[in-house]
């Protein structure tokens, strides 16, 4: 407020009394634009979201179950994730979150296909860019194979 | 710079405006820095309704939710603790404020003929603190929440017939619930901040067509002030509103700001008791609930009194006496140290109030 008034009145009316307090003006303009200045830090790291630890860090899935079911939607480091049973590759893990606008891609058993509903982006089982406007292919998580057991992370 | 400023000045004339409201809108030569209270106050004010804003982000005003959220505000959210201490302890000080302005302008008489309207909505402003005060403590959801607010909603069941009906309805149901949350919720960010709103407004606008009064001691002052027709007091031989008063204005804020951000740095719990950091629980009554330190006179007082009704009336006709007191007082004398009875009760008055508060306090 110090500052808006002085920025106003920058330019007009000095009368004695200005004069007189020029100092303290000019105290109260720096000790007024410091406080704002402090006040914008915590307000910006107000507004920024807390840091949150992930859920999972380390997901552990049923190896026989995911070579049965040949695909399953999971959750990992708060992400919705896909494990897919490619053919001829593997176990494969991949985020879900299409790289075009951050809509959720599905698996298309009929095409064999992972598709986003929102633009029509189509991604292979290995995420790769088939058509449509995703700029990038599906992030690949990393997955381990431990007995029977499949570690995504 | 200059090309902007010309281009707004040649639509909405802001020399103009800063001329006739600032610099040549003038002040008493003899003003005192308990002027400034008025001013201080509204950037107070302005703080609760920034800060307020603030905790809007992250607040859940559901009874199950309510307590997490901040829990949440003060340990996860970034500065979450910052804004929410600037909030508890602003309005807490915000009080102080505005007791020291009334107290300071009836010590002056400030409030005597033309300016009893001023006074009214002053006192107006001042209900309205206190009840923002009110709705907001039950917001946390913490047993000192739940239990004060139960205390003070069953305070109207005093009255004889319609006391029951008001405490029912100040709750929102028989007991205080997830009911009573959400209402007093939308009463502390809705109802309450655009009455204030308005309250406020015709505070200013009352202060500004009378002009500032004058104090009424020293050479200069004025002691008699009973115009018989609308006067505008433009204080001729006056100092600027900008930059003389302003200036005072300035650093009294500065004062109110280095007096939260100490109690902030070093008392930040002052406010915030034990009771508030356990969550509300309608089934155990925690020992020893207090309501806030500026409540604790008319707490006192009731347990004092031993009849509910009368002491109830009492306070009605306490508040009531407050409010419209300068309808009452129409002495033409403004200068309280010339008024030895008037200045007696005064400070009688005072005395009670301390006294019970620090009673109420200790008890």
């Amino acid at each position: 407020m110090v500052i808006l008034l002085q920025i106003t009145l920058l330019s007009g009316y000095t009368t004695k009394f200005m004069k007189r307090r020029g100092f303290l003006k000019l105290l109260l303009t720096i000790l007024g634009s410091i406080a704002l200045i402090l006040a914008g830090y915590p307000t910006l790291r107000f507004f920024s979201p807390a840091k949150k630890k992930a859920k999972t860090e380390r997901l552990v899935l049923s190896k026989a179950e995911l070579l049965r079911d040949n695909v399953k939607e999971v959750t990992f480091d708060n992400t919705p994730a896909i494990v897919i049973n490619v053919p001829g590759k593997g176990l494969i893990a991949l985020s879900r979150v299409c790289t075009h606008l951050g809509c959720l891609v599905s698996y298309e058993e009929e095409r064999n296909i992972l598709l986003c509903p929102c633009h029509a982006g189509i991604y292979d089982l290995e995420g790769n860019v088939i058509s449509g406007p995703p700029p990038l292919p599906l992030p690949n998580y990393p997955l381990s194979i431990e007995g029977d057991k499949v570690i995504i992370g | 710079m200059a090309r902007i400023r010309n281009w707004i000045e040649t639509r909405i004339g802001l020399d103009e405006i800063v001329k006739s409201q600032l610099t040549e809108y003038r002040v008493p030569p003899n003003v005192n820095i308990f002027y400034a209270l008025g001013f201080v106050a509204i950037v107070g004010f302005i703080i609760q309704i920034i800060t307020g804003f603030f905790l809007l982000v992250h607040y859940i005003p559901h009874h199950e939710h309510a307590f997490r959220s901040v829990q949440d505000i003060m340990n996860r959210v970034n500065f979450g603790w910052f804004f929410r201490l600037i909030h508890v302890v602003g309005s807490n000080l915000l009080v102080a404020v505005a007791f020291i302005h009334m107290l300071s302008v009836f010590f002056m008489g400030s409030y005597k003929k033309p300016r009893e309207l001023t006074w009214i909505s002053g006192i107006l402003i001042l209900f309205m603190t206190l009840a923002f005060c009110l709705s907001g403590y039950l917001l946390p959801w913490s047993q000192l929440s739940y239990w004060a607010t139960t205390i003070v909603t069953t305070m109207p069941t005093a009255i004889p017939v319609a006391g029951d009906f008001i405490t029912r309805i100040l709750r929102g149901g028989q007991s205080v619930s997830g009911s009573t949350l959400t209402m007093f919720f939308a009463f502390h960010v809705g109802f309450i901040p655009f009455l204030t709103l308005i309250f406020i407004g015709v505070h200013i606008f009352l202060v500004r067509r009378t002009g500032i009064s004058s104090p009424p001691f020293g050479p200069s002052g004025k002691t008699l002030n009973s115009p018989d027709s609308f006067e505008h007091d433009s204080h001729p031989g006056g100092y600027p509103f900008y930059p003389y008063f302003f200036m005072k204005d300035a650093m009294m804020v500065m004062v109110y700001l280095a007096v939260m951000f100490f109690i902030i740095a070093f008392m930040p719990m002052l406010f915030l008791p034990e009771t508030t950091n356990s969550p509300a629980d309608p089934y155990e009554t925690p020992a020893h609930i207090k309501p806030e330190w500026y409540f604790l006179a008319p707490y006192q007082m009731l347990k004092i009194i031993p009849n509910k009704i009368l002491g109830i009336s009492l306070q009605g006709i306490i508040v009531a006496l407050f409010l419209f007191w300068p309808l009452l007082d129409v002495k033409e004398e403004r200068d309280t140290l010339k008024r030895p009875f008037l200045l007696s009760v005064f400070i009688l008055l005072l005395l009670t109030w301390i006294a019970l508060t620090l009673w109420g306090h200790y008890s």
